[in-house]
């Protein structure tokens, strides 16, 4: 019994994610490592789907599955020839012939079909008669297999005929009348859905550019925040000038209190002594004038009224 | 001309083999599915047709009753083309044969039937009886919901057989009026074409509404006993 090796291509999402998920620099797909996942190790019967058996989720199930899911055992680990651990990619894996070969990958559609000449009759047609037979060759040809058709009654007209005229006489009324407005509905319809996802991507990268903008300006604040501690310091330098100043002041009107009371006492000490003096001079010389004093003085006093 | 005027209703054989499967089959070849976001015209707008009778047939329900989205929208979508490509020159129309009204009508009904007797049986024994009748007709009326019931999958078939048959019958009948008016009296029969033209927008009509119809009467049925 042959064991055969699966070969697995591990696909990582996307090319700047590989490394992180990986440890490895993943350049592109031909420079992906491949991981050889030894069929030894998991004991798969050849030839049968051994889902069938024990299920899809089971350790022994060599189907594809997200290597998201279950736990990373030894036993599954996914190691390639160098080592590195795949068990850690985000998508599944795609296995190689295990069975017919798909015609993979396919080959995208084309946008519009083929060009068509009054809507059934392929260009191609018109344009391989061409050489042989002009421009109206595939007309005439047209012309004659119906009337041959007619003429021989290979094709009877019966009433279906009529119905079958008019069917499609108002398909074809139907067709040029509402055809464009459908064809425009339908494009609006795939428009919206691409708008929507153009509206999903736009309202990121404004939110991204909004957040790189805000982060800009704040670093710009950031330079310009020493005007803030110049200023702080400013006031507190200010703030402390202000109390010693009024400090200062104080002390002054306290001295200037306290030589102010000296000078009143002494003020007030003179004044006294000064009304002391003089009280006691009128009292003396008013005691020294005695009686006959004053009878003198009115003597003179009239001597000279009669001079 | 045909033998007799049901001749277009015969199932249609090539040396005796009946080709009824591959007729039935057809209608499925024109859904096409994808799985990219942004399809060509076509199918963004078989997609677009779909949400929309989706949408509008089961909203009403249960989650219980949204188990049978598919099964109604894979109905309602073959009933309609079957119908509508019916209606083309020398096509044969599945619909017309009771014999398939009757197996797309009577399975599903009884689908709904037994739903309804199994998980709700109370409820669905209770309709039988609508609320607030007088006592003295219970017997009678019971007869007569039981017998509604078991016509409703009779009527269904019946309903989409004979709208369908009716409306091709009369377009074969008028293309052959015009055909054989024609060498005898032109002018009248332009007005049978004129006739023709406006019995085809007709079945158009009424094609499309008897798929509706069908379809909205089953998913009437699985509401009531869901």
């Amino acid at each position: 019994m042959k064991t055969t090796k699966n070969f697995y291509l591990a696909r990582p999402v996307s090319g700047h994610l590989a490394p992180a998920l990986t440890d490895s620099p993943i350049r592109g797909h031909r420079n992906a490592k491949i991981a050889v996942w030894n069929s030894a190790d998991h004991a798969v019967p050849s030839g049968t789907f051994c889902c069938r058996h024990s299920g899809p989720l089971s350790e022994e199930c060599s189907l594809p599955r997200s290597r998201t899911l279950g736990p990373v055992t030894e036993r599954n680990a996914l190691k390639s020839p160098n080592g590195q651990d795949f068990n850690r990619v985000l998508q599944a894996t795609r296995t190689f012939h295990t069975e017919q070969p798909h015609l993979a990958p396919v080959p995208p559609l084309p946008e519009y079909g083929g060009k068509v000449r009054h809507g059934l009759i392929p260009e191609e047609f018109f344009q391989y008669l061409y050489p042989k037979t002009g421009v109206t060759g595939p007309y005439v040809l047209g012309t004659g297999l119906i009337l041959y058709a007619l003429s021989k009654e290979i094709y009877v007209i019966t009433g279906e005929t009529i119905t079958g005229l008019a069917v499609i006489g108002l398909y074809i009324f139907g067709v040029k009348k509402f055809g464009p407005s459908v064809a425009a509905f339908a494009d609006k319809l795939n428009e919206q859905k691409l708008a929507q996802l153009e509206e999903a991507k736009q309202a990121s990268i404004k939110q991204i550019q909004d957040a790189v903008d805000m982060e800009k300006a704040q670093q710009a604040l950031v330079q310009k925040r020493h005007y803030l501690f110049d200023v702080q310091r400013n006031n507190i330098a200010l703030a402390l000038e202000v109390t010693y100043r009024e400090r200062l002041h104080r002390v002054y009107k306290e001295v200037k209190n306290r030589l102010d009371y000296h000078i009143s006492v002494q003020n007030m000490m003179r004044r006294k002594e000064q009304e002391h003096m003089i009280n006691w001079v009128e009292k003396h010389v008013v005691q020294s004038i005695s009686a006959q004093q004053v009878l003198n003085i009115f003597d003179v006093l009239t001597l000279y009224l009669y001079l | 001309m045909n033998q007799n005027l049901f001749a277009s209703f015969n199932i249609p054989a090539i040396l005796g083999i009946p080709l009824v499967i591959l007729i039935i089959m057809l209608p499925a070849t024109f859904i096409t599915p994808t799985n990219n976001l942004i399809n060509n015209r076509f199918s963004s707008l078989q997609q677009w047709l779909i949400q929309l009778m989706l949408k509008q047939m089961m909203i009403t329900h249960s989650t219980k009753g949204r188990t049978w989205s598919l099964m109604l929208m894979a109905l309602i979508t073959f009933i309609a083309l079957n119908n509508l490509l019916g209606l083309t020159p020398y096509a044969f129309t599945p619909t017309t044969q009771l014999s398939m009204n009757l197996g797309m009508a009577i399975p599903l009904w009884a689908a709904t039937v037994l739903m309804g007797l199994r998980f709700k049986t109370k409820l669905a024994l209770a309709h039988f009886l609508p609320q607030g009748t007088p006592v003295p007709l219970i017997p009678m009326l019971i007869i007569i919901e039981t017998i509604s019931l078991f016509i409703q999958p009779v009527a269904l078939a019946v309903r989409l057989t004979a709208n369908i048959t009716a409306g091709h019958l009369l377009m074969h009948l008028l293309g052959d009026t015009t055909l054989t008016l024609m060498s005898i009296y032109l002018s009248s029969s332009t007005i049978t074409i004129i006739i023709i033209i406006l019995l085809i927008t007709l079945e158009l009509g009424v094609a499309l509404i008897q798929a509706y119809v069908f379809t909205l009467l089953v998913s009437l049925y699985l509401h009531d006993n869901s």
